[in-house]
């Protein structure tokens, strides 16, 4: 298999990432990955486990060597250095700090190991600490401190000989939902006062989302789409990205005149999708974006999906959740959430008869389709 | 330690079972264990402590115990060092045969201590397979304390190896892996952060062996040829006055080295929540 390589501008970029990939005996967890992280820019890789996603960090790090690609930190390659010889700082899942040294000595050690004048060293973790807002704590051993106080010592010990990226493996990983929110929010603020690149790995949408400046989905070893949380959560690229961040309702169908059309369902298309008619297609979703209204009502700020029936009704907290069983071949139920003002103007209840409609939807083509029109290209292109 | 487990109520009022049980497990152990133990005081110091004074003081017995807490140390010192590399080799690589290794490494624990000194007399012995070589050289290894030394790491090699490599096993590679990241060599990681998690498995261990060491005697009896003030450990002084009917020689000794015994496991026993701790 030839390695498509991106160029990519490595001037501006901390860490590029080039055609990587890997295998681990017969298990390809790797296929021709490329992105790159700019200086400040917070990078979230989300996937599901087994995704690679933390082979990926580890081969930043060093712990792991790629098959094929090139790892380039600030215009130097990595590839075939040890993790020694990186400078990268890395966060564990489980923080491992070290149990037998105090907060300080933990943060000092990188230091110490390069062997800084002792005065350097007591300066820099001085401020360190008081970043990371652990000053009293500075004698205490990892054992005598809370998660979140971990978590901050093993940044600060990342920090304190300037590394060339910060790599988070599942940082939040093992903290509870509350606390995962206020640090989430706390390291995004502290990242971005430091300006350091960093890349997290996570398996949660939400904490993607909110972390990344840039998000990268990853799928059994492939990265799927990369972008801001903004454009992969509203425009994915892929199913798998639609699905995989958020729900989203799926329907088959393909494209007539400018239409998506899949049996009686006829959606109008924005021209600007170059799809050509006869093309098989999907209509993707979200819960959000769907709005059920009596038959008679559907006004028309709303594209007419489909007829349905309420199959179930549920309060989740700050909406209400409604399963509607479409009246399309094979039945399919699509889910919508509602917010508050909807269920007061609207109340819905089980076996009522309903019309969907639509505001905001992509239409993603087959991926079949997609290869062949780039395979033409290229040809065009060598011709 | 001693932790109070509550234990489930069988019947309705008061439980006979409990000090029955408690006055069964005293009454066994008693011929047994306690008895035999304080025998030893009692008679050791029957003719008055001058007596015993005496004893303990004479050149032969300051010999044997010196030689035996010599041989031990270096015995010991050998163990735990080599206990160390071998558990990081035998936990931290894998290659063909570690397993097999493993097992072998284990044995001395299950063989009889006369088969072991046996074992070494073959080997090293004026007529063994490499003894043999060696003979014509001049180099005498049995019937020396060299002979004992080699007994006694033989025979407690398992103990210090068997206490580090379990905790080189469970130890958290991400230590080791922070640190690499964080610029330490292997050296540098292996000092700083492997070692101290070690502190508790090494000083038990060593503490282990010592103790074993010390005692042994089945082994040291076949190879260091038993000579009195030359290559006689505390173990064949008892013995060897004993047989020549030096009952109080022979309990002098006999109680230092039951007092050494209590008060190496005092400290296991004692000192167990700060070795094991993280």
């Amino acid at each position: 298999m030839d390695i498509h390589i991106t160029p990519l501008d490595f001037g501006k970029a901390a860490v590029t990432i080039l055609g990587l990939s890997k295998s681990f005996g017969e298990t390809r967890v790797l296929q021709n990955i490329n992105f790159s992280v700019d200086e400040d820019e917070i990078v979230v890789l989300l996937g599901a486990s087994g995704s690679g996603k933390t082979t990926i960090l580890r081969i930043i790090c060093g712990l792991e060597l790629p098959d094929t690609g090139k790892i380039i930190l600030h215009n130097r390659d990595v590839t075939n250095l040890p993790p020694r010889e990186r400078g990268t700082g890395v966060i564990f899942q489980s923080y491992a700090l070290f149990p037998k040294m105090s907060v300080e000595q933990n943060i000092a050690y990188g230091l110490k190991i390069r062997r800084t004048a002792r005065k350097e060293i007591k300066e820099t973790v001085n401020r360190l600490l008081e970043l990371v807002h652990l000053e009293e704590h500075r004698k205490k051993y990892p054992s005598q401190l809370s998660g979140g106080q971990q978590q901050r010592v093993a940044i600060a010990r990342a920090l304190a000989y300037n590394p060339e990226v910060l790599l988070f493996d599942e940082p939040f990983g093992a903290l509870d939902a509350q606390i995962r929110a206020t640090l989430r929010r706390e390291i995004r603020a502290l990242l971005k006062e430091i300006k350091v690149p960093s890349i997290f790995i996570t398996h949660d949408q939400e904490e993607a989302l909110e972390l990344g400046d840039r998000v990268a989905v990853l799928n059994s070893g492939r990265l799927e789409q990369i972008g801001t949380p903004f454009e992969v959560y509203n425009n994915p690229e892929t199913e798998y990205v639609a699905s995989f961040l958020g729900s989203a309702n799926i329907l088959d169908g393909r494209i007539e005149g400018g239409k998506f059309v899949s049996s009686d369902v006829s959606i109008d298309i924005d021209p600007e999708e170059k799809i050509r008619d006869g093309e098989s297609a999907k209509l993707v979703f979200r819960p959000e974006d769907l709005f059920l209204r009596k038959p008679e009502n559907l006004t028309q700020k709303y594209q007419k999906l489909v007829d349905g029936t309420i199959e179930e009704v549920s309060f989740i907290g700050a909406f209400e959740r409604v399963i509607v069983k479409m009246n399309l071949p094979e039945h399919p139920t699509f889910v919508v959430t509602r917010p508050k003002t909807e269920t007061a103007a609207f109340p819905l209840k089980a076996g009522q008869q309903v019309t969907a409609g639509v505001v905001r939807f992509r239409i993603l083509r087959d991926p079949a389709a997609v290869a062949n029109t780039k395979m033409n290209k290229g040809r065009n292109a060598a011709a | 330690m001693s932790t109070n487990l509550s234990s489930i109520r069988h019947v309705r009022g008061f439980d006979i079972v409990k000090p029955l049980s408690v006055t069964v497990m005293i009454a066994v152990m008693l011929p047994l264990i306690l008895l035999p133990l304080a025998s030893i005081f009692i008679f050791g110091t029957s003719n008055g402590l001058a007596s015993f004074w005496a004893a303990l003081t004479a050149p032969e017995a300051i010999f044997a115990l010196k030689l035996s807490m010599v041989t031990s140390f270096w015995a010991t010192a050998f163990n735990v060092l080599f206990g160390l590399f071998a558990a990081y080799v035998l936990s931290r690589y894998s290659f063909w045969g570690r397993n097999a290794i493993i097992v072998t490494i284990s044995l001395p624990t299950a063989i009889p201590t006369a088969v072991a000194g046996f074992a070494l007399l073959l080997l090293w012995g004026p007529y063994g397979t490499l003894g043999r070589l060696l003979d014509p050289q001049g180099i005498h290894l049995m019937f020396t304390a060299w002979a004992i030394i080699l007994a006694n790491i033989f025979v407690t090699f398992p103990l210090a190896f068997g206490v580090i490599k379990p905790v080189f096993d469970t130890m958290s590679h991400s230590l080791e892996e922070a640190s690499a990241t964080m610029g330490a060599s292997r050296w540098q990681t292996f000092w700083h952060v492997t070692l101290p998690s070690l502190r508790g498995a090494i000083v038990s261990g060593a503490l282990l062996t010592f103790a074993r060491a010390v005692g042994e005697f089945g082994s040291t009896i076949l190879v260091s040829g038993n000579l009195a003030s030359r290559t006689q450990t505390a173990p064949l002084y008892i013995f060897a006055k004993f047989n020549e009917g030096h009952v109080e020689a022979a309990n002098a000794i006999a109680i230092v080295l039951a007092l050494f015994s209590f008060v190496i496991f005092s400290i296991l026993f004692f000192a167990r929540d700060w070795l094991e701790a993280d």
